[in-house]
């Protein structure tokens, strides 16, 4: 019981630090971030808690809430946290203190508003992460947007508007079919089962023809691949990217982005078994695609927060990858690559903004011979870029090494039997993703740090300061979360296990009308 | 005890009367001008307390059997609407200065009141028009400006068609079945003979014509435009809802079935991806508005596709998001001394910098009209297509739905101009006043409490 209250305290704790803000002083721009910095460390020190109280040995959810909300409609407000989301969970409420941390310079217009889009937005992630029901979840997922579009539009850069726009009306686009599917959904559990009910278990029961099933995995990969995003869904991304200020950029990479994939392992394919089944080959395409064509992509970027959006496309392709393997070890490293992500993007990020900051430009051309100007800057954009490229000993590395190790391990059985050769093709060409990561990221990385010095704003009297205490906290926090995914995975990993089980059943068990229940 | 129920049952409409009455002697006394407000005010209260209470009670009764009666469900929906008037009525403090501003007001709510009782069409359509007539010369006093008398004009001509179209209707009705009976309307629906057909297409029309639904709608940007900012507050909330309501009490249980299926699915249809296609180039909040109410109506019309069971609960639901966002937006646009230039959307940039709170407000009520969660208009949208999905018209639903993301980016324009372009230089923004700020929190604190506990207020239905 005391379990659950604490989940709720950590969903609802930002929404209380929003309205804190909106009784706060509107001057006292210091006193605004010291505020929306407690809180979040309040929410990371509880989320925290519940991670080391969740029981890895227990199937199904932990620490739920469940209280009937709009009765006639069979929607509750239910919430718990299981092997899915628990380490999205903590990643979320690991990444706000260091987003509010990294905002304290960034920005310095209309403070306040910002903060309690950062509280609203926080608000919403971690509710759609913790939502058992689809009512409130597709409510948590579309809420999402409407802070992430003001911060865009206000705080972004030249394009900012041009950005957000694009941004909005193509997410919505998406989230518009979803709803379709979802109310289609919901009345077919009615008319099969005669249960009406929103709550995730009593969806995967639904039976549903190959037909029918196929539309609403349309409609909902739709919606998530644009998250993702998937090739060719992708295009909003660079825009939105480039054009929002330091912390949208960190959300967006290191949250935002997992909702879609995090939507497929938990709504898309486990609710139309069968349709996946049947587009496996079409959506494992899609993903390779994903991860060669944004790698391919962030090779001739020469704006640095484009690069690390494209090579997001990439990695995320990865995960993709992971979970249609429905391999376990695929399926788990597609987890830990969704967190890794989350840290190594979120991290860069926040590098980008730091030296943004202090030169004005994001040309890559622009700068050259870092190391020397900024050793400790360099250092920890060192570890940064060799965990992108998925160097052994950082998280990149475990979430990519068991992603493909899924990937074959699935591929195989199916090349030998003579079954079908494309996943095995599939495979080897994921793995020449990992060799242009490398390439794209160690061209971003030597033209940046060495080489010739040369800086925007850099000049003998008055040289680059380096960084700051508050930057390396920042930095070093990340650090050590990235090696310590990288070398103890076993605990978070184990986890996720049951959950990844239960995904793979849900996934390779037939659902048609009139199988066996 | 028929006198008894008159009393009893009436009352909302007694009440409204006493406060129509009263207000006439202020006016010809010629004194306390102020007081107007405050007896309109209680007065309208006291009118949906009187709904609410009789609501709650179960009270269900028909003073005058075959006319007008009234059902819990019906009287809280009556209750609805008079509810909703308090705002516009708390907005409107500078329209006072016009001593017939709140009679006029009030007797169109007796009109709308008597519309969501009527169980024959004479009583429908003296409803309709008590309603109406007073909304013409409403728009007509805002004669500060040259357009309101087009406005009005051509708002009483389109409404005087909208009549005759209904008058034929009925009494072809009349005609075909010898009975008075809003029943034989649903009977008409279900006919297959000419007549009775033509007279139910007839009786539609006219309401598409009220309610502005496309290709009726030509009226509706221009009267939004010219009357004053609380009576295009008042004809987009409560006369909407009054037509609604009414509309769905006259398709009563109907069943629908094609062709009339096809002209209640299409034209609505088509609102919704014009009205929201249209409002996109609008330069004025009040013509936006309009076109975003006509797609708001093309939503509502599509609650006809759905069960009979469910309809009232879903339109009335909607009426009430919608109703209280809208109310939302005109209470918090900031004033001016010029009512023309009030609401030009050029106006509205970076208003977030001059006065955070109304950005907020009308932020929130684009958001809300534009059927994103967590607010209320979403779960209205959700409530009305789940009805039309469970009724099989699944390609409708998706169509509706279509439509409706193509009304997305005009709200979010809005957002835009509030609070990511630079300051327009803006002359003498005058900041709302007191009351126009209560009806703004009172609208704001109703709407969260809708979206908090959505399913308390539907289950009213």
């Amino acid at each position: 019981m005391f379990d659950a209250g604490v989940l709720n305290v950590v969903l609802f704790l930002p929404l209380a630090g929003a309205a804190l803000l909106l009784v706060s002083p509107a001057e006292r721009n210091d006193f605004t971030r010291r505020l929306t910095l407690a809180v979040m460390i309040v929410q990371l020190a509880l989320a925290a808690w519940l991670y080391a109280r969740f029981d890895a040995n227990v199937p199904g959810l932990q620490f739920e809430t469940r209280l009937p909300w709009i009765a006639g409609w069979g929607v509750n407000y239910q919430i718990g946290l299981d092997g899915y989301n628990i380490l999205l969970v903590m990643m979320t409420a690991f990444l706000g203190p260091l987003v509010v941390a990294g905002a304290f310079s960034a920005i310095t217009k209309d403070v306040k508003l910002f903060y309690a889009m950062v509280f609203l937005i926080q608000f919403a992630m971690m509710g759609a992460f913790v939502a058992q029901d689809l009512f409130l979840f597709y409510i948590f997922w579309e809420t999402m947007l409407i802070p992430m579009f003001l911060m865009i539009g206000i705080w972004g850069g030249e394009r900012r508007i041009y950005a957000t726009i694009k941004f909005f009306l193509y997410t919505a686009f998406g989230s518009i079919l979803m709803l379709a599917a979802v109310i289609y959904l919901v009345y077919s559990l009615q008319q099969t089962t005669g249960v009406i009910s929103f709550a995730f278990a009593d969806l995967v029961k639904a039976r549903l023809p190959l037909d029918v099933q196929s539309w609403l995995l349309a409609a909902f990969a739709l919606s998530f691949a644009i998250k993702v995003p998937m090739v060719p869904l992708h295009t909003w991304l660079p825009d939105a990217h480039v054009e929002a200020p330091t912390p949208g950029s960190v959300i967006l990479a290191g949250v935002l982005l997992k909702m879609g994939t995090y939507g497929f392992m938990k709504l898309g394919f486990p609710l139309f078994p069968d349709a996946t089944q049947l587009f496996t080959p079409a959506l494992m395409t899609l993903a390779v695609i994903s991860i060669v064509y944004g790698a391919c992509l962030a090779l001739v970027q020469d704006d640095i927060k484009k690069i690390i959006a494209y090579s997001s496309i990439s990695h995320l392709g990865y995960v993709m990858l992971g979970l249609l393997s429905l391999e376990l070890v695929g399926i788990q490293g597609a987890v830990i690559q969704m967190v890794s992500h989350g840290l190594v993007a979120g991290g860069l990020f926040l590098m980008v903004g730091m030296i943004y900051e202090r030169c004005h430009t994001r040309e890559l051309a622009a700068y050259g011979g870092l190391a020397k100007l900024l050793p400790v800057y360099s250092v920890f954009f060192m570890i940064l870029t060799l965990a992108s490229v998925g160097l052994p000993t950082t998280s990149g590395f475990t979430g990519e090494f068991l992603v493909l190790l899924g990937a074959f391990k699935a591929a195989w059985p199916q090349y030998m039997l003579g079954t079908s050769s494309l996943p095995l093709v599939l495979a080897v060409v994921a793995v020449t993703g990992v060799v242009l990561g490398a390439l794209y990221m160690l061209r971003f990385a030597l033209t940046f740090l060495f080489g010739a010095v040369k800086a925007p704003h850099h000049s003998e009297e008055h040289p680059l300061a380096d960084l700051s205490g508050r930057e390396k906290t920042i930095l070093g926090l990340i650090a050590v979360a990235v090696f310590a995914l990288g070398l103890f995975p076993n605990e978070p990993m184990r986890k996720t296990e049951l959950a990844a089980k239960a995904y793979r059943q849900l996934v390779s068990t037939p659902r048609l009308p009139g199988g066996q229940p | 005890m028929i006198s008894h129920a008159v009393l009893t049952a009436m009352l909302p409409e007694h009440l409204l009367l006493l406060g129509i009455v009263l207000l006439v002697f202020l006016e010809i006394a010629g004194r306390w001008q102020r007081a107007a407000l405050a007896v309109a005010l209680v007065f309208v209260g006291a009118a949906a307390m009187a709904a609410a209470r009789l609501s709650l009670d179960g009270y269900s009764a028909a003073p005058f059997a075959g006319h007008f009666s009234v059902d819990p469900a019906g009287l809280l929906a009556k209750a609805m609407v008079l509810a909703l008037a308090l705002p516009v009525l708390l907005m409107s403090r500078d329209e006072f200065a016009d001593g017939e501003f709140p009679v006029l007001l009030l007797s169109s709510l007796y009109g709308v009141c008597l519309m969501q009782s009527a169980d024959s069409m004479p009583t429908l359509f003296l409803g309709l028009e008590i309603m109406s007539l007073p909304v013409y010369v409403l728009v007509l006093l805002a004669y500060r400006r040259p357009q309101s008398a087009e406005a009005a004009l051509k708002y009483l001509v389109l409404g005087g068609t909208a009549t005759a179209t209904f008058l034929m209707g009925a009494s072809l009705l009349y005609g075909t079945s010898g009975s008075m009976s809003i029943d034989t309307f649903t009977q008409a629906l279900a006919s297959v003979d000419t007549m009775p057909r033509t007279a139910a297409v007839l009786v539609i029309l006219a309401f598409f014509l009220k309610a502005a639904i496309v290709p009726f709608h030509a009226w509706a940007p221009d009267a939004y435009e010219g009357a004053s900012v609380p009576v295009t507050a008042y004809m987009a909330t409560i006369v909407k809802a009054a037509v609604l309501l009414a509309v769905v009490r006259l398709f009563g249980p109907a069943k629908l079935a094609s062709p009339m299926l096809e002209l209640l699915a299409v034209l609505p249809l088509v609102s919704i991806v014009w009205g929201n296609l249209a409002a996109m180039r609008q330069p004025s909040l009040r013509r936006m508005i309009a076109y975003s109410s006509i797609a708001h109506a093309g939503y509502l019309f599509y609650a006809l596709l759905g069960d009979a069971a469910g309809r009232l609960q879903a339109v009335a639901f909607y009426l009430l998001a919608y109703g209280l966002l809208n109310l939302l937006a005109f209470a918090a646009l900031p004033g001016a001394t010029d009512d023309r230039e009030r609401d030009l959307l050029d106006n509205l940039k970076g208003l977030f910098h001059r006065s955070p709170f109304a950005a907020l407000m009308i932020g929130i009520a684009m958001l809300s009209l534009a059927g994103i969660p967590p607010f209320p208009g979403f779960v209205a949208k959700f409530l009305i297509f789940k009805n039309v999905m469970a009724a099989g018209h699944t390609t409708y639903a998706v169509l509706g739905l279509v439509g409706s993301y193509l009304g997305i980016y005009f709200y979010l324009r809005v957002i835009q101009f509030m609070f990511m372009s630079a300051d327009a230089p803006v002359a003498d923004e005058g900041k709302a006043h007191g009351l126009a700020f209560a009806a703004s929190l009172a609208c704001i604190a109703a709407a969260a409490f809708v979206s908090v506990f959505p399913g308390w207020i539907i289950a009213g239905f």
